[in-house]
Formats: structure tokens, C-alpha cells, sequence
């Protein structure tokens, strides 16, 4: 055991003095490899971290699944009915003219809240309106809702920029509105406002808050009412409910859930995987190309030390012979060579993740505006341990592989060819 | 006593074609033994050495170090038989340009790791002494004469006090004048520490010198 150790200690003396004596190749050789490290540390935490930001965004706005109900045709025409074994063609067919709301929906409400699995779910009745304040008129959605529900499935407390939700219920024809849509119609909390139902009912409003989410679509034309509220507008009884938001204690099983409860009541339906499709695919190929951009750059840092080491070892082809002559096994030659391997790895790797932490952290101060998708001040950086340990074995991966190869090549030596000349 | 025992050597090469360099040799070295192989060049003698030294392994038959059979060992065992054992002194210095003269000096012992550092580097200065180059024992090995090399790479063959002190012409790049202080000190360690010396040389009068010469033409013993 002792003897082991006093052996690493030997090879690992060796492989500093050889290092010392090529002291710029070795320290070219060590910035490849924090050069590499860096940029994969950066690479990924920065797109991570605008995936998180986004994805946090859109899914604190998206219910786990929904429950809706939509213009279709019917599976089964009239005539099919009549007569049944035939084959019928009907050209033309108009959609039934049906109401958008769920049958039994307050009901269905009640029973999905005992589902064991479900963490909250609202009931929203949702509908186009035209918000006009004198000459300007602009179309946007209303969304009904009951206030404790709808906060606890979005936590829409936290979105509030001025006024609140709470007199939503008790004060009459009263909205929260989305900040661009505020901008737009240049409203402030206490203003109030008209608005034109697509029946062409109009009602005069009063605006009690200002929200943002961050989500540019929903900001410049979504505002909040009562279900009460909105259902007066609609004209329709208070069983009227066109939406069903569902969260769930697990979202992975949402799909399923999803399907489950169309069969059940016979709605439409929808989960966070179907609406977002968009953006999970677009974060899949983000990753794709990253670690793709990575891995090349980890690879050519890895030539960098194959290359210094091959070269050392050409160099020091007598210098092998002669320590084999005097006593070192092949097992002491490769550990000789494996060590600068390991020592450039590591330090490299080391300052990689340092430079790729500071230029992270630079990069997430810095202020940055955008309102194109989603409302940003500043740019996000995850700066998540893990791609810090990811970004850390994948250089010492490459080093190992890299080293392996010329120390093999250094223990193959056969000392007689050499030193007989 | 014997220390070295070598029984039906063969030894081929197969490079361009195969041809047989060593035919049933057989040689013993007694401890103490002050020897030399001479022959021609091509005779055989430094591919015998180098069977002896145990670096070359691709041999048939028997050699027996010490009471230890040679053939079949792993590379691991012989390197490590080769640390405690043999001292190989080469016709070029072959000291490692990085080190300093004590380093290089060193490194076997360091390798056998069997005394601290600090007694082995006084062992080394010791060595050094003896040999008469203890004032350049912290220079850079490449800035010493070749004379002065040589010498220092007789003290690193000598480190780990081995059994049989081997040279592959030893003297063979070294002028006259240097050639005689290398022999006397072979000389020396032979009557002084009884050190026993294998040494390969086509320098007649040095062989004329030693306690016994083995002479070898086309592989076999004359």
C-alpha cells in the first residue's frame, strides 16, 4: 500500500518536472480545456436559464389540463341515422350552432374537486369583447372567474402591478386589466371604460387593477372579471362556464388525466404538453444543439492534450527507455504521462468553471429589454449546480480519453530498440 | 556462488527475416566476478546482455538471477527485479536532461523506495564522492562533460546496491583519457566492494584487464 503511494508520488515528481520543462505547450494545452469548460458552462446555463424563465412563465399561466368545449362537426349526419346501412355523401355541411358552454359544468367542477389526484381546479367563462374608451376600440378576451380558485391555480396575487382582485366579486362590472392593454387604451386603477360584448350588448366598466404576467399576448388584450360578472355581460344563466382548469399534484400524468375527463363528461380537451408543444420542442433542440456545441468544443480541447502529450512522448522516447532500464514498470511510465493528462484536466477544468461562472453571472447583470414574447429587463442564467458538475466530469472524460491513448503508447516503449540506437 | 546462471539461450530476430543471433548458450557468473563479453559487432554479445539484463524477454531457455528464473515474468516483476538488482551502465551517459545530477542519481532509489529520501540523498552524495564528480551533484546533467556523465550514470547503477553492476560499452563514446578513469574505477569496485561486473566491450584491453573474458562469435561461446 505504502509502496503504491510513494509510486504516484514518484510518476506525479516526474510529470511536473516534464511539465515544467514544456511549461507553454502545457499551459496552451490547460486553456483549451478551460476555454472548453467555459463555454459549456455558460453555453448551457444561459439557455437553461431562459428555458426556466420561459417555461415558468407559460406554465404558471397554463393550467395542467383544460377542460372546453368547441364548434365540431357531428360524427353522425341525420341521414346516417335514417338510414343506417348505406353509404351516404352529404356535401356542405354546416356546423351546429352550439352554446360554448359545458354541459353541467358547475357539477363537473364539484366532482373533479374530489378527484383525489386534482390540486385545484376553476371554472371560467371566457369570451371576445371590444374595450372602448372614447374613439379607440380594441378586441381582447374577459375572462371570468371565481377569484380564490383562479389564484390558487395561478397564482394571480403575485401578478398584481397596481390596485387588486380583491373587490372583483362584491363591486359590480368591475375588471382587472393587462398592463399593454392599459397602455393602449391609456387607462389607469379607478378609470372606467366601456366594452361591447360580440352581441353587441355594451356596458360601462370600472378598471379596480393592473396586471402583468410577462406574457406579452396575454398582457395586451386579457382582463379579468367576476364569473358573475361576465356572465351578465353574456347574458347567460349561472350555470354558464366555457372552461374547466384543472392542476394536478403530478403534471406528468396530465395527459392522461386529460383524456380521462373528456371521456367522462364528454368535453374537448387539452394538457400543458399540447398547448406548449411549441415551446418543449424548441427547448429540446436549444439542448440538442448546446451540448452538441459543447461536446465539439470539449472534443477539440481534447486534441489539444493528445497532441502535448503525443509530442512529449516522442520527445521522450530515450527518457522512457532509460527509467525502464532502471527499474519503472510500464504501469509507472503510463501513470507518468496520465498524470500531466490529469493535472492539465483538472486545472483546466477548475478555471473553467470559474471564468464560465463570472462570465454567467456578468452576463445576468447585464440589462437587456424585451417585449416580443415575453416581457425581460435583464437576461436569464440558470446558474444551476448540476451543468457545473456536468461541465466538470465531461472535461475530466476528455482528458482521461485524451491522455489514455498516448500513455498507453509511452508504457508500449520497448526500451531495447531505443537505447541500442 | 553463483549469481547468474544462463542455461540453452537462443535468441532470434525475425526482422527482415529470422535469423537465430544466440545458439545454445550457456554462461554462469560467480559473485564477485569481475567479467567481459567480448566479439565482434554483430557477434551477439550486447543481445546478450540485454537477455541478462532482463529487459529483453523474447528469449528461449532458462536464466537464473539470484536463485529467480527470468523466463515468463511479468513486466511489472522484472522491472521491479531489475530496480533492486541490476545497475546497467550505457555506452552513451543516458542521464535524464531535466534532472540534477543527485536527482538522476536518486531516481532508482527513489523508485525502490527503501530508504527516506534524506539517507538516500546522503547515499547519493556518497556515490558521488566516490566517483569524484560530488561538485556537480546540483547542476543540470546536461551541462557536464561527457567523462563526468559517464561517472555519474556508473553512481546511478550503483545506487540500490546491486547484485551485478552490467555495461553495454560503457567506455565506447568516452576519449582515452577518460576510458582509464572509468576502468580504474571499475577496477576499484571490483577489488574494494566486491561488486560483481558484467561488462560487454570490443575494447581488447580493457577485456585484457577484467578477472575473466567471455569471448562470443555468431552467437555462440568460443
Amino acid at each position: 500500500m505504502k509502496k503504491i503511494v510513494t509510486d504516484f508520488k514518484l510518476a506525479a515528481s516526474i510529470a511536473f518536472v516534464h511539465m515544467g520543462a514544456k511549461l507553454k505547450q502545457t499551459i496552451i494545452a490547460t486553456i483549451g480545456v478551460a476555454l472548453g469548460i467555459t463555454i459549456f458552462v455558460f453555453m448551457v446555463g444561459f439557455i437553461q436559464g431562459s428555458q426556466n424563465y420561459m417555461q415558468a412563465i407559460m406554465f404558471e399561466q397554463s393550467p395542467h389540463l383544460r377542460l372546453f368545449n368547441e364548434v365540431k362537426l357531428s360524427d353522425k349526419t341525420i341521414i346516417d341515422k335514417i338510414y343506417p346501412h348505406q353509404i351516404n355523401t352529404l356535401g356542405h355541411e354546416k356546423p351546429k350552432d352550439i352554446f360554448l358552454n359545458l354541459k353541467d359544468g358547475k357539477q363537473a367542477v364539484k366532482d373533479i374537486r374530489k378527484n383525489p389526484l386534482v390540486k385545484t381546479v376553476s371554472g371560467s367563462v371566457s369570451t371576445k369583447v371590444f374595450y372602448r374608451l372614447g374613439a379607440v376600440s380594441i378586441n381582447g378576451t374577459i375572462l371570468g372567474i371565481n377569484f380564490e380558485e383562479a389564484n390558487a391555480l395561478f397564482n394571480l396575487e403575485s401578478k398584481i402591478v397596481s390596485g387588486s382582485f380583491t373587490e372583483l366579486a362584491t363591486m359590480p362590472n368591475s375588471i382587472v386589466v393587462g398592463t399593454g392593454l392599459a397602455k393602449k387604451l391609456n387607462v389607469k386603477t379607478g378609470d372606467k371604460m366601456e366594452l361591447t360584448t360580440e352581441k353587441g350588448a355594451n356596458f360601462s366598466i370600472s378598471v379596480i387593477g393592473i396586471f402583468k404576467t410577462g406574457l406579452v399576448d396575454i398582457d395586451n388584450q386579457q382582463s379579468y372579471g367576476s364569473i358573475k360578472t361576465v356572465q351578465r355581460f353574456l347574458n347567460v344563466p349561472s350555470s354558464y362556464l366555457t372552461e374547466i382548469q384543472v392542476k394536478l399534484f403530478d403534471l406528468e400524468l396530465a395527459p392522461d388525466q386529460a383524456k380521462k375527463l373528456q371521456k367522462n363528461y364528454n368535453y374537448s380537451g387539452s394538457d400543458w404538453k399540447k398547448d406548449n408543444v411549441t415551446l418543449l420542442e424548441s427547448a429540446a433542440l436549444q439542448n440538442m444543439i448546446t451540448y452538441n456545441v459543447a461536446g465539439v468544443i470539449l472534443l477539440i480541447a481534447g486534441f489539444g492534450i493528445f497532441n502535448i502529450l503525443t509530442m512529449m512522448i516522442y520527445e521522450k522516447m530515450k527518457d522512457i527507455a532509460i527509467l525502464k532500464a532502471i527499474g519503472f514498470s510500464n504501469g509507472d511510465v503510463r501513470r507518468i504521462f496520465l498524470t500531466q493528462a490529469f493535472v492539465i484536466g483538472i486545472i483546466g477544468a477548475f478555471s473553467g468553471l470559474i471564468f464560465g461562472y463570472l462570465i454567467s453571472y456578468a452576463i445576468s447583470k447585464m440589462p437587456y429589454h424585451s417585449d416580443v414574447m415575453f416581457s425581460l429587463d435583464h437576461l436569464p442564467v440558470s446558474f444551476n449546480p448540476l451543468y457545473y458538475i456536468m461541465g466538470f466530469s465531461f472535461g475530466i472524460l476528455t482528458t482521461a480519453v485524451a491522455g489514455y491513448l498516448p500513455s498507453r503508447k509511452a508504457a508500449k516503449v520497448d526500451p531495447i530498440t531505443i537505447l541500442r540506437g | 556462488m553463483k549469481v547468474l546462471e544462463a542455461k540453452n539461450l537462443n535468441k532470434y530476430f525475425y526482422n527482415p527475416k529470422k535469423f537465430k543471433v544466440l545458439e545454445n548458450l550457456d554462461l554462469a557468473v560467480e559473485k564477485g566476478d569481475f567479467v567481459s563479453i567480448t566479439g565482434k559487432s554483430g557477434s551477439g554479445k550486447s543481445t546478450l546482455l540485454y537477455l541478462l539484463s532482463t529487459m529483453d524477454t523474447d528469449f528461449e531457455g532458462s536464466i537464473n538471477i539470484n536463485g529467480s528464473e527470468m523466463q515468463g515474468r511479468s513486466n511489472s516483476w522484472l522491472a521491479d527485479f531489475r530496480n533492486h538488482h541490476i545497475g546497467f551502465v550505457f555506452q552513451f551517459h543516458f542521464l535524464l536532461p531535466e534532472f540534477s545530477v543527485l536527482k538522476n542519481v536518486m531516481l532508482p532509489g527513489l523508485k525502490r523506495a527503501a530508504f527516506p529520501p534524506q539517507e538516500l540523498e546522503q547515499k547519493a552524495m556518497d556515490l558521488l564522492k566516490l566517483l569524484d564528480v560530488q561538485d556537480q551533484a546540483l547542476k543540470r546533467a546536461t551541462l557536464l562533460s561527457g567523462g563526468q556523465q559517464q561517472r555519474v550514470a556508473i553512481a546511478r547503477a550503483l545506487i540500490n546496491d546491486p547484485l551485478i553492476l552490467m555495461g553495454d560499452e560503457p567506455t565506447g563514446n568516452l576519449d582515452s583519457k577518460n576510458t582509464g578513469l572509468v576502468f580504474d574505477l571499475f577496477k576499484k569496485l571490483s577489488a574494494e566492494k566486491h561488486q560483481t561486473m558484467l561488462i560487454v566491450t570490443h575494447d581488447e584491453e580493457f577485456a585484457k584487464n577484467t578477472g575473466k573474458t567471455i569471448h562470443i562469435s555468431d552467437g555462440r561461446i568460443d
